[in-house]
């Protein structure tokens, strides 16, 4: 029998607590992350910003629940992911997050309805209810004339979409997007961004999006900057600058 | 199962190295299911002999004859029942400075009525053995060989000999086809034929003497005093003889079955190994190319488990689809074996019952393990992966 994990204090859909990460590397060890608290609130879009290396990457893992910090909490949606073990973790990513990646990552073998079907695969949904599913979230993102086509025939706008279409087919409460145009033309970096407004605003998805673009940082609510592992700024200072 | 597509698609995009890996446990359990079926054939005709036979040959060698002279004394031997002469003729169609081996079937001198009552299981109507044993240059033929030739009785047909070169070409009469049944007495060769010793010995002035002899005694629980009572009866004259049950010799005729039997098992096993480790290198590149796919279907909430699962599940379905089409080449072969050249002639020695159901099953089993064990290395690399380890080298 499972214990149920409850909330312990937690601030938001995404709270991160005091988390440090340290990768060790033989006997040298690298603070990736070094004492980071964040909160995200429900339907929030939050940008985070800073040069490579600065630690973005890594705290997005976190809060998607594909890597533990070494020390501090991590809470997403009600459940304190760093206290859940490798398979509980994969099982809760299924139902609660939905990852998008810069470079689209879908599988080139699968159509655009199968690849978005893949996590319903997950589920006990029938054949017929995933397919209807898939279609419902490519229409969301505009691309249903596009469903039996393979990622070799799509344009990168159009391989984002179905990407975005895939991590929100099982509805999850908090979206995560790395670098999510920054392997795209500016068109369509802003039909994406555009499509990230809707998904916010229209359906109340929470954000968490790491970018170098501040065009796309200023789509968010809530835009900060992280470097060497440390948050250097808050929301106001960034709104005081300009760049939203 | 909701997995098989994605599985089904992975193989048929790399459709060259699916086949290629499918080939290659194809020729490695039809390699397996033919070499085990010869030797099964070959081991179940070591031990389905009368052990009331005892074939008595030269001591030296089967090179050297046995003096004709010795089967009259040998009768004299208390217990034993019958003696026959049994001679190779190697007889073949064409001449002397063509042969046509290919149509080659094995042709033997025997005293007939000895030998066919000590051997009943060359089933022959009262008419046609008495029509053969009155014809001086009669033979009998076995159906497979009259089949193949399409032979009926009164047929005559021509052979010379490697052996006796000069006294050929021998004419034969067809007198009798006789029939087996392998209920009674499985693994009665069906391709023989058989003419009397007395036309030989005849046709090379009485200097054809005796390859072997063929002694039925009554007691097969005095087989090995029997045998010693011969060999001893001759053992200071100028040719001594080696008796040893017809089991025994056939197994030594077949040269030395025990290491041939070794030998076979030893290359089939090489082989299976060696495409065991081509078959996993090819599943540890399709895996290493979809580090990617592997870290995606992480993220997405695939379980470790489930990855390495779907990994081993479409090295089962190469190996199973490898072993049953290795099965089915093997199948048509064993069944199509006795009739090619030469080869043929040599197997028809011994019974043909087909790819048996204990080899299929192990053939199927040895494909199945083959692709667990190639994927196995891979699928756990899989499981232990790190989604952020392999995120960092797409």
């Amino acid at each position: 029998m499972t214990a149920e994990i409850k909330p312990i204090h937690q601030n938001g859909m995404v709270d991160v607590q005091n988390v440090r990460k340290i990768y060790r590397r033989d006997s040298q060890e690298i603070t990736v992350l070094n004492g980071i608290d964040a909160q995200v609130a429900e339907g929030g879009f939050f940008a985070l910003m800073g040069p490579s290396g600065s630690g973005k990457t890594t705290l997005l893992n976190l809060i998607a629940g594909i890597d533990r910090p070494t020390s501090g909490k991590v809470f997403v949606a009600g459940t304190d992911v760093s206290q859940l073990s490798e398979g509980r973790l994969a099982g809760w990513r299924s139902v609660n997050i939905g990852f998008i990646f810069q470079f689209y990552n879908l599988i080139p073998v699968l159509t655009a309805t199968e690849n978005v079907q893949l996590p319903l695969l997950l589920t006990r949904l029938s054949k017929k209810e995933r397919r209807e599913r898939a279609l419902m979230a490519l229409n969301i993102v505009g691309l249903t004339d596009r469903a039996d086509h393979y990622p070799r025939q799509l344009s990168g706008g159009q391989e984002q979409r179905v990407a975005i279409a895939r991590a929100i087919v099982t509805d999850p409460k908090v979206l995560v997007a790395d670098e999510p145009t920054g392997d795209l033309d500016s068109k369509s970096a802003h039909e994406i961004l555009d499509l990230f407004d809707a998904l916010n605003n229209d359906l109340k998805k929470t954000i968490v999006m790491v970018t170098h673009d501040p065009r796309a940082a200023a789509r968010a609510k809530i835009c900060r900057h992280l470097d060497k592992g440390v948050m250097i700024d808050s929301e106001e200072r960034e709104l005081k600058d300009g760049v939203r | 199962m909701k997995f098989l597509p994605l599985i089904l698609k992975h193989l048929r995009h790399s459709w060259i190295r699916t086949t290629s890996t499918i080939l290659a446990i194809v020729a490695c359990i039809f390699l397996f299911c033919t070499l085990q079926t010869i030797l099964v054939a070959i081991d179940w005709g070591l031990h389905i002999n009368n052990s009331t036979r005892l074939v008595v040959r030269n001591g030296v060698s089967l090179m050297y004859y046995v003096p004709i002279t010795y089967k009259e004394k040998i009768r004299t031997i208390p217990g034993v029942k019958r003696v026959s002469t049994f001679n190779w003729l190697l007889g073949f169609f064409g001449s002397d400075t063509n042969p046509d081996w290919t149509k080659f079937f094995p042709n033997h001198a025997v005293d007939s009525e000895e030998y066919l009552a000590m051997y009943p299981e060359y089933i022959l109507s009262a008419a046609e053995k008495q029509a053969f044993l009155e014809d001086r240059r009669g033979c009998i033929v076995g159906p497979d060989t009259a089949k193949k030739y399409n032979w009926k009785i009164g047929d005559i047909f021509q052979l010379r000999s490697q052996i006796f070169p000069e006294a050929g070409p021998f004419e034969f009469v067809i007198e009798g086809i006789y029939k087996v049944d392998n209920a009674l007495y499985p693994g009665t060769h069906s391709g023989m034929m058989l003419f009397h010793y007395k036309y030989l010995d005849d046709a090379v002035h009485g200097n054809a003497q005796a390859n072997t002899l063929v002694v039925e005694i009554e007691n097969p629980a005095r087989a090995g005093d029997i045998a010693k009572a011969i060999d001893q009866m001759f053992e200071n004259s100028d040719r001594p003889t080696h008796t040893e049950t017809e089991n025994a010799f056939r197994a030594g005729f077949i040269s030395m079955a025990g290491n041939l039997t070794l030998l076979l098992r030893t290359i089939g096993m090489a082989v299976i190994f060696t495409i065991l480790l081509a078959t996993a290198n090819t599943m540890s590149m399709a895996v290493r190319e979809r580090r990617k796919e592997i870290a995606i279907l992480k993220t997405l909430g695939f379980g470790s488990g489930l990855v390495m699962a779907l990994i081993l599940i479409e090295a089962l379905f190469l190996g199973a689809s490898g072993g049953a089409l290795g099965i089915l080449l093997g199948q048509m072969t064993i069944k199509a074996l006795p009739n090619f050249p030469m080869i043929g002639d040599a197997l028809r020695q011994y019974p043909n019952p087909g790819l048996s159901l204990a080899v299929g099953a192990a053939g199927i089993g040895m494909a199945m393990l083959m692709g667990l064990a190639a994927g196995f290395v891979p699928a756990l690399t899989a499981y232990r992966s790190r989604i952020t380890d392999m995120l960092r080298t797409i």
